[in-house]
């Protein structure tokens, strides 16, 4: 489901495809970026973009992507609508994820820290 | 050995019929049980009476013809499928009369002409699609049996799940306790306690698993059997007695934190001081729950707070309001502002303060029902997505 692309740098830009990211499908977009993380990938940036809406299942694959990089790699997000920004608020999700405004500022960040 | 089919002849010529029942026995006399019928009329009366699942029959009979009998078998309701054979001339001489019989519902034809060997392949068809038909029926009889334990089942858990929430109207140390509780499916990923602590505080939560159905409901009522009084107590009185709710909030989790799965809640719990005038309470991701004082001000409690059980190395903070003697807290559960209309359009924050300004004046017991009611006019026919908590406090009482 997911639609994935990597940069000269071997950064991994994910876009889930899907405008609502939830208990349907939030274990398919959580698993299909994991086999990425096993096959060797280790810098991401997730553009939510087209994603308007995120439920509690999508926040909890999200986080399991995060902690699944651990401390060795790295994940951005970005184009956070404002519905979904306002639930990461509340989460305090904006304390544990790096946010960009869009895909070139995420990878321009990450392409700093390596 | 297997059941007898029974099959009717529908034929007007004597001797024609008696040939074909002959021919039939002929084919497996073990097999067939066959039901004679001199015109159509006759026919469909001994479909009514007896339990045939094969009609052979003429296409020239008086009273009803062939695709008039096809055409009326069609139409009664049997409880069992009729596998109708037409008796035609040749496929090209009789072309108009079987492109009729398809239309009238039948399935197969044989020539008037034809010799034994084709009446043999034809009946052998029929029996075939008759065992299919009777498989797929056994297979649904046990699927439908296997459905109906699954939701008694799912029932029983479900009034178990109701009789852990306190009741829906309650009076605790002056304060008016109202909830309501809409799972999105029978169980649900909701949960929330109210209790008094002493002689002077009152202890509230509300929880919201991830997800919901089945799987969240599991841990939902977990998390209810766990958050008992004296657990509540323990965990969130110092040793001065002044709530610190942030302790519990830690404790859960560091119970619940795992990384086998990506289940976690948002919760909100707190306590209401009669003495102090204050509520203290810990946020932890649960939607900010309504304060509205006693000339109507609203205004949201907390900025936010991990949810609990996804990262281990989470800290809460403990956040403290003043409360009016007529001050009313709402809780809804996010399934209150993601509720959406049938245009996909969510319920949202500002429809649900608007609500909040009408009706803060109504005892509490009124609150939450107009609050389900504003969303189930909000969503129309669309079914709720989430699990749904509306929980209102309301100090009326001195």
């Amino acid at each position: 489901m997911i639609h994935s692309t990597q940069t000269d740098d071997g950064i991994i830009i994910v876009r889930p495809g899907v405008q609502r990211l939830t208990a349907v499908n939030s274990k398919a977009f959580k698993d299909e970026i994991v086999a990425l993380i096993d096959a060797g990938n280790s810098e991401f940036v997730i553009d939510f973009t087209s994603t308007t809406f995120l439920d509690s299942s999508g926040l909890g694959a999200l986080a399991g992507v995060l902690k699944k990089i651990g401390h060795r790699g790295d994940l951005a997000v970005c184009g956070l609508g404002p519905d979904v920004m306002q639930m990461f608020t509340i989460c305090r999700m904006d304390r544990v994820f790096s946010i960009y405004p869009d895909e070139a500022a995420a990878l321009r960040a990450l392409s700093e820290k390596s | 050995m297997r059941e007898q089919i029974e099959i009717i002849v529908a034929e007007d010529n004597v001797v024609q019929r008696a040939y074909m029942c002959r021919l039939i026995e002929n084919v497996g006399f073990d097999f067939f049980k066959v039901l004679e019928a001199e015109d159509g009329a006759v026919a469909l009366e001994l479909l009514k009476t007896s339990r045939a699942e094969i009609l052979i029959t003429d296409y020239q009979m008086p009273r009803l013809n062939g695709v008039e009998l096809t055409r009326a078998v069609r139409s009664l309701d049997l409880g069992r499928y009729i596998h109708i054979i037409l008796i035609t001339g040749t496929e090209t001489g009789d072309y108009g009369v079987r492109a009729d019989a398809l239309d009238a519902g039948a399935d197969d034809f044989l020539n008037k002409q034809d010799d034994p060997t084709g009446l043999k392949a034809r009946l052998t068809t029929a029996m075939r699609l008759i065992d299919h038909g009777k498989e797929l029926e056994e297979q649904h009889r046990v699927l439908k049996e296997a459905n109906d334990r699954i939701n008694e089942d799912l029932a029983a858990a479900a009034h178990a799940q109701r009789n852990l929430l306190p009741d829906i109207n309650t009076d605790i140390l002056g304060a008016h306790i109202a909830s309501a509780f809409v799972p999105s499916s029978v169980v649900s990923g909701d949960m929330f306690g109210c209790f008094p602590l002493n002689d002077s505080q009152i202890g509230f939560y509300a929880v919201d698993v991830s997800g919901h159905g089945i799987r969240a409901s599991l841990l939902s009522v977990a998390i209810g059997y766990l958050i008992t009084p004296e657990f509540f107590v323990k965990s969130v009185l110092d040793e001065d007695g002044i709530p610190r709710p942030a302790r519990l909030v830690r404790e859960l989790n560091a119970r619940f934190c795992t990384d086998v799965h990506d289940d976690y809640f948002t919760m909100f719990c707190g306590v209401m001081d009669t003495q102090r005038i204050k509520v203290f309470y810990c946020q932890a991701g649960y939607p900010s729950p309504y304060y509205v004082d006693a000339q109507g001000n609203v205004t949201r409690i907390g900025s936010g707070g991990f949810p609990v059980g996804m990262f281990g190395d989470a800290d809460y903070e403990d956040g403290v309001i003043g409360v009016d003697l007529d001050g009313m807290l709402l809780c809804c559960s996010d399934g209150a502002f993601e509720a959406e209309n049938d245009e996909g359009i969510p319920f949202g924050e500002p429809r649900m303060e608007k609500i909040v300004k009408e009706i803060y004046r109504d005892p509490a017991d009124k609150v939450p029902e107009k609050i389900i009611k504003a969303l189930a006019d909000w969503r129309g026919r669309k079914p709720l997505e989430d699990d749904l908590t509306v929980v209102a406090v309301k100090r009326n009482m001195k």
